[in-house]
């Protein structure tokens, strides 16, 4: 992701519609602090998810930034009604999960729960800016199936794991020629 | 078997940070931090107290007690980013610390008053005084033993 904090490239997020959904009044300053800095101006503050329900259901959402509300987790809650039931376009509306730390029981919860990345606070607003800039880019695939739907989580295509028969039509082609397999598949390991 | 279905969305946002007249990054990052840098004397009162009302919950447990060690874990995990932003980023460490051995205790339905409580003063030491980079190390080192004595496991980092 690497974004030099010197870089004159220009973004523009002034038209953009920005939902914000953090419980904590500071917490929400922050992240007000943070995208208005970086030139955001509409944006929806939701210290709830009833209210952040409401602002997705009138509003088309650019771009999302969703606190994991803790301690129950309702922000994962949040974000996995966005995905099946908002609708388009905002089923497919970026989402940045904000987490100051995330129980064991929990951490499923939130890689299943569709958002296209999660970041760790305290987080400097180049991170932010960093991860707008990636959740936006338009080649990520975006998955509809009955466990998970959100954007697709593999980045690499390495093929399955050992011993663990591929779900893809394009994992069939990545399974090795069974002479060569072992070797293939430590290569594929390694790389 | 489950079925599953693949589209390729096209972004708006992609298309509107592309729109000519954003500010160059460099300008927008320093705008934010200028921004932030407004809030401190409000991430210190509030460290402070959460700090309070974590205490206040810790001399009243006398064992394992489910509600107080949500309070706990409530207040820790509340102040968790804040100290970053008045430059005490050794307190974010440590309240990460806290969080974890809390939720270990409320997995294991334990509760172990020391190893709260050492957790309790490093948050005061690190936010009450200037430590020195190397004296804050030294305090989150004990407090990765305390940890590690408990068998905490570490969460991942995002």
């Amino acid at each position: 992701m690497g974004l030099d904090p010197n870089s004159r490239a220009r973004f523009n997020l002034k038209d953009a519609t920005v939902l914000l959904l953090d419980a904590t009044p500071l917490g929400m300053t922050i992240l007000v602090q943070i995208v208005t800095g970086l030139g955001a101006k509409n944006l929806h503050r939701c210290a709830d998810v009833e209210s952040a329900r409401q602002a997705v259901e009138a509003n088309q959402i650019d771009l999302a930034i969703v606190d994991s509300l803790p301690p129950d987790g309702e922000g994962y809650d949040f974000v996995s009604w966005m995905r099946r039931e908002a609708g388009e376009p905002n089923c497919y509306t970026p989402i940045i999960m904000t987490t100051s730390h995330t129980p064991r029981s929990q951490i499923s919860r939130s890689r299943d729960c569709g958002a296209n990345i999660i970041i760790k606070k305290p987080f400097p607003p180049i991170t932010m800016l960093e991860r707008i800039i990636w959740s936006s880019k338009e080649d990520r695939k975006f998955l509809f199936s009955d466990t998970y739907v959100g954007p697709d989580r593999r980045f690499r295509n390495i093929g399955p794991p050992k011993g663990v028969k591929g779900r893809r039509r394009e994992d069939i082609t990545a399974t090795p020629l069974p002479q060569a397999g072992a070797e293939a598949q430590d290569a594929s390991a390694e790389s | 078997m489950s079925t599953a279905r693949f589209t390729v969305p096209k972004q708006r946002l992609a298309q509107l940070l592309r729109t000519p007249g954003g500010p160059p990054a460099a300008e927008a990052l320093a705008a934010a931090r200028d921004n932030l840098a407004v809030l401190k004397p409000q991430c210190i009162g509030e460290l402070k107290d959460l700090l309070e009302a974590a205490e206040k919950t810790y001399s009243r447990l006398g064992g394992y007690e489910e509600a107080g060690l949500a309070e706990l874990y409530e207040a820790a995990v509340r102040g968790v980013g804040l100290g970053d932003l008045c430059g005490a980023g050794s307190v974010d460490v440590a309240l990460h610390s806290l969080c974890d051995l809390l939720d270990h205790l409320q997995t294991q339905a334990i509760y172990d008053a020391e190893a709260v409580g050492v957790h309790l003063r490093a948050w005061r030491l690190l936010i009450s005084t200037e430590l020195p980079a190397e004296g804050a190390q030294k305090v989150l080192d004990g407090l990765n033993r305390v940890s590690a004595k408990f068998g905490v496991p570490k969460s991942e980092e995002a």
